[in-house]
């Protein structure tokens, strides 16, 4: 425990002296599902493979990318540029191109195959490029688009998940210990829904639109005949594209959804931190290439760098008596007996139980009921007097 | 409780309620025709919108243009050269033509008799395969040789062969394009619409040797004139007032508007300020159209295989020329093109009020069923009435012989009025006479020739007039007739009317409103004493019979009755359209019965 809540401040502090971090997670997975099929439905696929392009771009390997794509708009008929998939009417990224590992396409993409992935509860014949092979150590990066509603998201006109399902999933994801931190996104209606029942910790959570808000298209080609991505997807790309070119990249994923603007996505996106252990702050300072790039295991020269060590370990150990001043004046103000000040790797679990009512006052209560009832007694009797 | 019903119970024993009914039904007619004209306001129509996601309108760039417009000369000139040239003739040159860009060709007979005359001929079509399709769909482009108005469709076959060779050369299809070139715009499509589909009579018409998948679409380009246009007229009339669906509609007003800038119109309404006299006058001319179920173009004929067609007519003087229309024409295909399955989402029952406003079945449904139900109302009424033993007020009228209260076959209660016997037989008997000889009239003018059809609709309209008086005299021969008998008569034809004509409302609302308007002064007619009323009455009633509404409405409209009778029997021989059907089998014998009553009485009661 000491540990661990040891290592947390030294990834605090080396975000402070912006040095060479060392994340606690050993490996990125991806899981990008586009739920939607049809050809009037582009957008849809153009923007999961404009995802898929930008976390294969940061150096998470196919094996550790799960796509879901349930229409192929590449071979279509329709598709004036066959074999091609583009997410801008510039038409210079073919995302489509000759890389591509789709790992659950046309009918597999269900709600059932879905969840199964995510809580690995497969067949045995299933290929390893169908599971998510992720371990307590594992960073996912989920990102879903289609078309949604209020806490549901319609797979292929035939079933939707609800945000339910996807808060179960992710719970028994986290009790089989499948992840360590996951940054989910969505893309679609009245996103932000998706993750309102969201339960289990470690989880950022963004959509692109508020409850009775609608997500919009960014723009359409004109020769393809359709839209081609979304608001919200294209400007995520956007600051990936500009800020995180590399793995080196500093920004945060706070920086990230200080990008969102109404005026440009035309719909409210949310962020969601509360699951997070240290809230808020904690959840913005991780850093975006923890979900979207793959660690790399790189030797720097400076990380050899004893006085370097010995630097931060004191300033963690400062860190640690500050939050933990903190954390009892915390415990003070709301009058709560106090907790252990630690960082709380076990987050903080909102679990709905029968509430047992309170002592306190109990005697207190008693008499002014016991009152309460002699004074209509008492009245009563005034009144019969009276009136006999 | 028990005393709530005891008193709903009294009062349906009320004398007075049983006055209500008349005027109730009155009441339904009155608001079914307010109703009607409530709709074009703002309050009960609504703005029009394209439902179908995978459509798409106007969402493409068309390329249509630049050097296709010379390719389009040169077809207008072989069209030209062809001008006198017989159907078969034209037929061995457009398929030369259209073999020319690789395109697969089929041919088709076709013969209908109608009318005592012949028509008949060969339609031509090519099938364009989508090189990335998989053949199981396909949408239809037709340009019949004769526009509707009977003139040379010479822009119209230029720009479906040029539009043909430009389609050609995209790879982006995922249907079929049918190109169709019948040789009218009447005959030969429906003929090809019915071989498509295998329901064709093989004696008369060919099957095709050449198919495709199922359509999904289909337009049609009516182009004969040569000056620049300014406005496309949309045609969207479908046989047996059948619609197509609305997306096709606003798809197409849509690219037509939004993307090239081309006004469009429907139901002739060129020039449609938007105001309310304006949207109700398309409304009624839509409602005319739709009620005579007549074809009003070459799309007409897919509508009733559930294929929605339009036909685009340019009209008026303007700036626009054939490139535009072709573009029009692209932009539709691409937008069909989209499409996943068939066309569903939006209406198919609606009436437009203007090219981007109209009600649906909703909100118009009821005005013709309040029509309808007056007939059903006053039919209950008369049954209930003809059960009834004539009111002590009335018994200073000439009592009634086999009329007797000692009849009372029901008597749930000691208090209650005893019902009546009801002599069914005769009443019965008068209707289903009437209905039986209205097989005459329908199979009369069906099959006769052209040449004698006239003269037989003048001796059917005078034979029209005065079988009521010969069926009053024969009734008044043969029994005494009382007043259960006319109420009998008069509840059984009316509710036959009703139940037909609520049910037709759902299939052709227009047709069921007109007819229900006309017939009904059938509600209130009665034998009555008066004789100034009663001359009233049956001048009242031959203004509105069948024959004599038929007759002025063609001289109102400047056709001669010649041509109606042949394009009814047209209608009905090459179309399946059952106009006729409900005139001379609902509303003619409704008409009979009626007049038989009022007469009646005119040979002694």
């Amino acid at each position: 425990m000491k540990l661990s809540g040891l290592s947390f401040k030294a990834i605090v502090a080396s975000l402070l002296l912006a040095s060479a971090s060392v994340a606690e997670h050993t490996s990125n997975w991806a899981v990008l599902v586009c739920t939607s099929r049809f050809w009037f439905n582009y957008r849809h696929l153009a923007n999961v493979l404009s995802m898929y392009r930008t976390v294969k771009r940061l150096g998470i390997p196919d094996s550790q990318i799960i796509l879901m794509l349930p229409d192929d708009m590449a071979c279509n008929p329709r598709n004036a540029f066959p074999g091609t998939v583009y997410s801008n009417s510039d038409r210079a990224v073919d995302l489509y191109g000759d890389n591509i590992e789709v790992d659950y396409r046309g009918y597999e993409v269900t709600v059932e195959n879905f969840i199964r992935l995510l809580t690995d509860r497969v067949g045995d014949e299933t290929p390893r490029s169908k599971r998510l092979l992720t371990d307590d150590r594992s960073n996912i990066f989920v990102y879903m688009t289609g078309h949604g509603g209020n806490e549901f998201l319609k797979f292929q006109d035939a079933e939707e998940i609800g945000a339910f399902d996807l808060a179960d999933a992710f719970e028994q994801m986290w009790e089989k210990k499948r992840y360590h931190e996951i940054l989910f996104m969505i893309d679609t209606c009245q996103a932000n829904t998706m993750y309102s029942r969201l339960y289990s910790p470690n989880i950022i959570a963004t959509g692109s639109s508020e409850l009775d808000q609608s997500s919009y298209s960014h723009h359409a080609d004109n020769d393809v005949g359709v839209a081609v991505i979304d608001r919200y997807t294209y400007y995520n790309l956007e600051f990936l594209e500009a800020h995180v070119q590399d793995l080196s990249s500093k920004k945060t994923v706070g920086e990230l959804f200080d990008s969102y603007d109404y005026e440009k996505i035309h719909s409210t996106a949310g962020v969601r931190y509360d699951l997070f252990p240290g809230g808020e702050e904690a959840a913005r300072s991780r850093l975006i290439t923890d979900f979207f790039g793959n660690i790399q295991n790189v030797e720097v020269d400076r990380a050899k760098d004893l006085a370097l060590e010995e630097e931060l370990v004191e300033l963690s150990k400062t860190i640690a008596m500050l939050r933990k001043r903190e954390a009892e004046e915390d415990a003070a103000r709301h009058n709560v007996s106090s907790i252990p000040a630690r960082v709380p790797t076990a987050p903080p679990r909102k679990i709905q139980g029968a509430k047992a009512l309170t002592e306190d006052d109990w005697w207190t209560k008693k008499v002014i009921g016991a009152t309460a009832l002699a004074g209509c007694a008492l009245l009563w009797g005034v009144g019969t007097l009276l009136e006999a | 409780m028990p005393r709530l019903l005891s008193t709903a119970l009294s009062l349906r024993r009320d004398p007075r309620l049983l006055k209500i009914p008349p005027y109730i039904s009155a009441f339904c007619i009155a608001i079914g025709v307010v109703w009607l004209l409530l709709l074009p306001l703002d309050d009960y129509s609504r703005r029009t919108y394209v439902s179908e996601n995978a459509l798409l309108p106007g969402q493409v760039h068309t390329y249509f243009g630049g050097s296709e417009q010379s390719i389009f000369r040169a077809f207008r000139h072989e069209v030209d050269l062809l001008a006198s040239k017989n159907n078969f003739e034209v037929n061995d040159k457009l398929e030369s033509i259209l073999t020319g860009f690789g395109v697969k060709v089929g041919r088709q007979n076709y013969t209908y008799h109608s009318a005592g005359e012949i028509y008949s001929g060969e339609n031509v079509y090519g099938i364009l395969q989508a090189p990335r399709g998989d053949a199981t769909e396909a949408i239809v482009l037709v340009a019949a040789w004769k526009s509707i108005h009977e003139q040379l469709n010479r822009n119209g076959v230029a720009l479906v062969l040029t539009l043909a060779r430009y389609f050609k050369r995209w790879s982006l299809w995922s249907k079929d394009i049918i190109l169709l070139l019948p040789p009218d715009s009447t005959t030969g499509t429906q003929a090809w619409v019915d071989a498509y589909h295998d329901a064709h009579d093989s004696k008369y018409i060919a099957p095709l040797p050449l198919k495709s998948g199922a359509l999904q679409g289909a337009l049609a380009i009516d182009y004969p004139f040569e000056h620049r246009y300014h406005e496309l007229h949309i045609i969207y009339d479908g046989t047996n007032g059948q619609l197509p669906n609305l997306d096709l509609i606003n798809s197409i007003v849509n690219i037509a508007g939004g993307q090239m800038g081309i006004e469009t119109t429907v139901q002739q309404m060129a020039g449609h300020t938007d105001s309310y006299q304006d949207r109700l006058q398309t409304m009624l001319r839509g409602m005319l159209y739709q009620g005579l179920g007549y074809p009003t173009g070459p799309h007409s004929s897919f509508i009733p295989y559930h294929v929605d067609a339009i036909t685009l007519q340019p009209a008026g003087e303007g700036w626009h020329d054939e490139m535009a229309m072709g573009r029009v024409v692209e932009g539709s295909f691409r937008s069909l093109n989209n499409l996943l399955e068939h066309l569903h989402q939006s209406f198919f029952f609606y009436l437009l009020m203007q090219k981007n406003r109209f009600v649906s079945i909703g909100t118009y449904l009821p005005s013709a069923m309040l029509v309808a139900a007056n007939f059903t109302i006053m039919a209950i009424f008369l049954w209930v009435k003809s059960g009834q033993p004539i009111a002590k007020r009335e018994a200073t009228d000439k009592p009634k012989g086999d009329i007797s209260e000692g009849k009372g076959v029901s008597t749930t209660t000691p208090s209650s009025p005893p019902t009546v016997e009801r002599n069914l037989l005769s009443p019965l008997a008068l209707v289903a006479t009437c209905h039986s000889i209205s097989a005459i009239p329908l199979f009369v003018f069906n099959h006769l020739g052209i040449k004698t059809l006239p003269l037989a609709f003048l001796l059917f309209s005078v034979l029209s007039t005065a079988l009521p008086a010969i069926f009053s005299f024969v009734i008044a021969s043969v029994q005494k007739p009382t007043a259960q008998f006319f109420q009998l008569t008069k509840s059984f034809s009316l509710l036959i009317l009703g139940v037909s004509l609520a049910t037709l409302s759902t299939l052709n609302f227009s047709l069921a409103f007109l007819v229900g308007l006309l017939a009904s002064p059938l509600t209130f007619i009665q034998p009555t004493k008066n004789l100034v009323t009663r001359l009233f009455l049956v001048i009242l009633l031959i203004i509105t019979s069948p024959p004599v509404v038929i007759s002025s409405a063609a001289w109102t409209s400047g056709v001669t009755m010649s041509e109606v009778l042949k394009a009814a029997s047209l209608g009905w021989n090459v179309w399946g359209m059952y106009t006729p059907i409900i005139i001379w089998c609902v509303w003619w014998p409704a008409w009979l019965i009626g007049t038989t009553n009022t007469l009646s009485s005119t040979f002694k009661i």
